[in-house]
């Protein structure tokens, strides 16, 4: 009897056993690995506000209103299936799509669209100052609610599609120490548990984050929408060192490698198992000279500043990067901005004319600022010595004085520095940014010193932060960029290429403006 | 490190009693001694002379011609920037070369001062100036240089204050064990018996008695010193990026890792200037320890 | 000075370079003139004054330094190194953490220099000035000639991209590292083996190639030439002339009577090298994308992340007084002329 018994048990487990592996083997996780180097501070998406955070949020949560999968052209419908605008410009009633639900199976809700954004202005996180002109937020009933705003604000609606607009559950938030409370920068809690947590209606769910190691993703077993999603698994790996990111590609240990260089990129062209991508991005490079004489000295004069504009080689930067040459600091792709056949051509013999105009024919010695630092696979170090190259070929003379990231940051957000080389990248994928670069902007006023510009001009900048027709901004933008062409302390030079590269058999990649990469597009040709 | 100053502490005894011409026969017939001497002489003469030699500005860049293998218009190649990398290469030698025997220079000064004036007085000070040395010793070098030229901002000089900094330490536990040595020896007494007064005996007499050995560690710390150099320039400490230098060069073989001859050249450059010192420091080495010498 | 007391004298010893360390460290990153502020904000968060201000109550920042530095010490009483900025884990952790990939790297690494070094240093001594001799001293001085981030690209060129013998960059295949089960003892040679995963065992095995033989290189050309001359002045000793005479075999004579005598400062630099090793070879490290103590320690100090960079500095500072007292405890027993004072 006992024999039997035993005999009986062992065939059940080893059925059982063969059945685990005959199901396991039948149903091969669809894992996709991505190489990246990690820049996240947080996945909170109240806290967090990097590259990273972006795309790996753009899959864990949603927002009310989304862009397009290729681009910011158009506003969509996402979590609200439709919205009104009050006529004063000033209020915005979303009414939330019924079916949309939580991972944990629960619908969204009024409620938990005012706790988010009430906890994203009051965590006092990183993207918190997106929040700023959020006056109020009020659910009506379940299924709708109404934002107030400080003032007009015509890109709104773009605002909204940044990830820090993620809606979370409020209950599972709070239960893990969350608040939305004015005192939530010093009582909410739960930053950590979002870190490796997520508590949102994506496609994914965010299994693990170990810093400087990995972030997991894996399918959202209850995603509301019929959007068929072909990974089972997101493995993101991080790999700092872009030559260990192409190594790894190579050997096909990683689907998608997201920092390589553009020389790196070049030598894995005609590698048949790798493909590459190329989109122009929307980061600009660029050199500023501060307006104040006593900082920004010879380059504080406006003829000085054109004739650094008509000394660079725009065509030699192209050359190494890729991508397009910006007509001024607007990105180009946002809607409004100009393109090449209005941006500045090279023009040596008149920036040495301006430079005889202004007093220095023989040219003058100066030394240019700039992070030591690579972004998107371009190397600033590079770039700074083709500015020093060509800017000697007009007899301005440069020394180069490379700084650690922090260090010139400092001195660039107090204004400090007389000529620097920086970047910009936008906050909002609207025109609207490039009030930053107009006087009395974010970057003119604090960086440059520039708070006045012509009346004229000064009104066309209060008109366009409140004009709402489209046709009517683009045609007040293209103005404030032809002005700032003229007579702004900028040279915008080069917004490179993003190049990716990626597993020829990986399909549906394509960079994201907002939120680089969504990788629920992505699939693997068997 | 440490193993070289024990060498050398058993120095000034055998030094002293050496002739100059002993000395020079025992270097002569050591063959590496020669390699060592042609090795820096030929760079020194390349540097120098890079200005007759090199085919092209090692500045001009030409982004449209960059990162080509060598061929005959550029023998070494062109690097990202489309510059010619065997000029830069020669150019390389006027930074690097020098800025390595500068930090030897002002570490050799600083250290035996300060090493001299602990030992010579003694106690507290002694004893503060030594924990102070062990504290810059505890830190590894490339960090404390690393922080130093941060705080100062990357450029040749800063670098070479960075380096001296972390370099002196060495030289005074030297100089102050010697001191110490000196200190009790019967000439010292005798000075002091005639009623010298401390300065007069720290400068007159201890001190002389401590540049020989001060001198030797040195030389053979040139190579050392040089290979620090171009590591904090190669994390990118020292010379402004477009200077031709060799630490800098190199470093761009990090992300362009299948260029090598944008990185190779430089990297051999270093490689052969330190060897050459080495090697004609290993035989000033061999000759001057008395230890080796009695195997004879 | 009786032995006990002399190590009284060394452990009480410790405790003021470590106070000294953390102030030398406090003062550099005070010195460096960024703030951790703009280090760790991204640009746009930082025009708003809540944000940073919140931030610098949670990093103690809005105090003045000397409160800083005191609080740091009394954390550091109670055992608290603080939580780095950068990685957000408290500092202890991060040492656990790094700490193993440098003592694994550094392990190998003296091994290799070891059987390198010592091997060249024998030879050369019993062959003096032969060409066996020349030949031995060369490569002993190139390994110390050649700046280690060269001899890095180059191992990583030719044995890693032309011939792909072994791996590259990193500790693990890509894959494997997402998948490691939790540390036991951080090494993953060991690590694997205790698990049976041969997989992980010949990627970790793999990995640690190309590092360890560059360090090592370096490592063997000191260990080298110091056997060689420490040898060479063991042979020129009477007794070993009486062993000779007495017609021993010349290698019992080498193994027996002068290498065992030639032992002290041998030891002594295969000690301090490890020692230096231990404490992180930032450029190798930086190089291969080790994730060790070393490279920690560049991106802390790039980061002005002082928790950490101040972490680190009393790590490296207890490794470097601990080999001086191994270094010295050797000398005790090995040498007895050496007067304790």
């Amino acid at each position: 009897m006992h024999k039997i018994f035993r005999f009986m048990m062992l065939s059940v487990m080893l059925a059982a056993l063969m059945l685990g592996v005959f199901v396991s083997a039948a149903q091969e996780e669809r894992v996709l690995v991505i190489g990246h180097a990690e820049s996240t501070d947080s996945y909170d998406p109240a806290r967090g506000f990097t590259q990273t955070t972006g795309f790996v949020n753009r899959v864990t949560y949603q927002t009310l209103v989304t862009f397009p999968d290729e681009n910011a052209s158009e506003i969509l419908p996402l979590l609200a299936t439709s919205w009104e605008v009050s006529d004063d410009d000033l209020s915005y009633t979303f009414t939330l799509d019924p079916n949309a639900r939580f991972a944990s199976g629960n619908p969204v809700t009024a409620a938990d669209v005012v706790f988010s954004i009430n906890r994203l202005k009051n965590v006092k996180g990183n993207p918190s100052f997106l929040a700023d002109v959020i006056e109020s937020v009020v659910a009506n009933d379940d299924g709708t609610v109404t934002f107030k705003l400080t003032r007009i604000n015509p890109a709104f609606l773009n605002l909204l599609c940044n990830y820090a607009f993620s809606i979370t559950e409020a209950a599972v938030v709070i239960a893990n120490g969350g608040t939305d409370a004015e005192d939530a920068a010093t009582t909410d809690a739960a930053g950590a548990w979002l870190d490796t947590n997520s508590a949102g209606s994506g496609p994914y769910i965010l299994e693990s984050w170990e810093p400087t190691v990995s972030t997991v993703l894996v399918r959202n077993p209850n995603y509301w929408r019929d959007r068929e999603v072909y990974f089972d698994r997101v493995i993101v790996v991080n790999i700092p060192t872009p030559a260990s990111q192409k190594a790894a590609l190579e050997a096909g240990d990683i689907d998608l490698a997201l920092d390589l260089t553009a020389d790196q990129i070049a030598e894995l062209e005609g590698n048949p198992n790798v493909a590459i991508a190329r989109f122009p991005a929307n980061i600009v490079h660029f050199l500023l000279m501060n307006q104040d004489p006593e900082i920004g000295g010879i380059v504080s004069d406006p003829r000085v500043q054109k004739a650094i504009r008509l000394a660079l080689d725009y065509d030699g930067f192209k050359e190494l990067w890729g991508g397009v040459q910006p007509a001024a600091n607007l990105a180009f792709g946002l809607l409004g901005a100009l393109g090449e056949e209005d941006a500045l051509d090279r023009d040596l013999d008149a920036a040495r004319a301006l430079l005889a105009e202004a007093g220095y024919p023989d040219g003058f010695e100066i030394t240019l600022s700039y992070p030591d630092f690579s972004f998107q696979g371009v190397n600033m170090n590079i770039n700074a010595q083709k500015i020093q190259s060509d800017l000697a070929e007009v007899g301005i003379r440069v020394t180069l004085n490379t700084q650690q990231l922090q260090i010139g940051l400092a001195e660039y957000r107090a204004g400090q520095q007389g000529f620097a080389y920086w970047f910009w990248g936008p906050d909002i994928l609207d025109a609207s940014d490039f009030f930053a670069f107009l006087p009395g902007g974010k970057v003119a006023s604090e960086r440059t010193n520039w708070n006045e510009g012509p009346a004229e001009i000064m009104e066309l900048i209060a008109a366009a932060k409140v004009e709402t027709d489209p046709e009517a901004r683009v045609e007040m933008f293209a103005q404030l960029q032809r002005f700032n062409q003229e007579s702004g302390p900028y040279a915008p030079f080069i917004q490179p290429a993003i190049q990716t590269a990626f597993r020829a058999n990986l399909q549906g990649y394509i960079w994201h403006p907002q939120w680089l990469l969504d990788v629920s597009l992505l699939s693997r040709s068997e | 490190m440490s193993s070289t100053s024990s060498t050398i502490s058993s120095i000034p005894a055998s030094a002293s009693r050496s002739t100059r011409s002993t000395a020079w026969g025992h270097l002569r017939r050591n063959p590496l001694v020669g390699v060592g001497l042609l090795l820096v002489l030929v760079w020194l003469v390349l540097g120098l002379l890079a200005p007759l030699i090199a085919p092209y500005d090692p500045l001009r860049q030409n982004v449209s011609n960059r990162m080509r293998p060598p061929h005959a218009e550029h023998i070494m190649g062109t690097d990202e920037l489309g510059r010619d990398v065997f000029s830069r290469v020669l150019y390389g030698a006027r930074v690097t070369i020098p800025a390595g025997l500068m930090v030897i220079l002002f570490g050799t000064v600083i250290g035996t001062l300060v090493g001299a004036v602990a030992g010579f007085i003694g106690g507290w000070i002694d004893e503060t100036i030594m924990r102070i040395t062990e504290l810059f010793m505890a830190f590894p070098t490339i960090i404390l240089a690393m922080a130093i030229s941060a705080a100062l901002g990357p450029d040749v000089r800063n670098a070479i204050i960075a380096l001296v900094v972390v370099w002196w330490p060495n030289y005074a536990r030297l100089v102050r064990g010697l001191v110490l040595e000196i200190k009790s020896k019967e000439f010292v007494e005798g000075a002091r018996a005639i009623g010298a007064t401390g300065p007069y005996i720290l400068f007159r007499t201890v001190l002389p008695n401590c540049i020989a050995p001060a001198i030797v560690l040195g030389t053979l710390d040139v190579g050392n010193a040089i290979l620090t150099f171009a590591g904090l320039s190669f994390l990118g400490l020292g010379p402004e990026p477009s200077a031709a230098d060799w630490g800098r060069m190199v470093s761009s073989g990090v992300d362009n890792l299948n260029q090598w001859w944008t990185w190779l050249f430089a990297g051999v450059g270093i490689a052969s200037v330190v060897l050459g010192c080495n090697f004609i420091g290993d035989g000033l080495r061999d000759f001057l320890d008395p230890r080796l010498r009695k195997g004879n | 000075m009786s032995f006990q007391r002399y190590i009284l004298r060394r452990i009480l010893f410790v405790i003021p370079v470590v106070f000294g360390i953390t102030f030398f460290a406090f003062f550099i990153a005070n010195a460096v003139p960024a703030d951790p502020v703009t280090a760790n904000l991204p640009q746009s968060a930082l025009n708003n004054p809540e944000i940073v201000e919140t931030f610098r109550r949670r990093w103690g920042l809005d105090r003045p330094p000397v409160e800083r530095y005191l609080t740091y010490v009394s954390n550091l009483v109670q055992g608290d190194l603080g939580t780095s900025i950068k990685t957000r884990r408290p500092v202890i952790d991060d040492i656990r953490r790094f700490l193993p990939a440098t003592m694994e790297l550094a392990t190998f690494s003296i091994v290799v220099g070891i059987s390198l070094g010592v091997g060249l240093g024998v030879v050369s001594a019993l062959y003096r000035n032969t060409v066996v001799d020349y030949a031995a001293r060369v490569f002993s001085l190139v390994g110390v000639s050649f700046p280690v981030f060269l001899l890095a690209l180059i191992a990583l060129s030719i044995f890693y991209v032309q011939l792909g013998w072994t791996s590259g960059l990193g500790r693990l295949d890509i894959v494997l590292q997402t998948r490691q089960p939790p540390a036991v003892t951080g090494w993953y040679t060991i690590d694997s083996l205790l698990r049976g995963d041969l997989r992980t065992f010949q990627s970790a095995v793999s990995h640690l190639i190309l590092p360890s033989l560059v360090l090592g290189s370096y490592v063997s050309g000191i260990i080298a030439r110091i056997t060689r001359s420490s040898l060479l002045e063991v042979l020129g000793q009477d007794y070993i002339r009486t062993a000779r005479s007495k017609g021993l075999r010349e290698r019992f004579v080498i193994r027996r009577h002068a290498m065992r005598n030639a032992m002290i400062p041998i030891v002594t630099v295969i000690g301090l090298s490890y020692g230096s090793l231990l404490s992180g070879a930032v450029l190798t490290e930086s190089i291969f994308a080790w994730p060790g103590i070393g490279r920690y320690m560049y991106q802390a100090s790039t980061s002005q992340d002082f928790p950490a960079i101040m972490g680190v500095s009393i790590l490296i500072a207890l490794i470097f007084v601990g080999v001086n007292f191994v270094v010295d405890i050797l000398y005790y027993f090995l040498d007895p002329r050496i007067r304790l004072t």
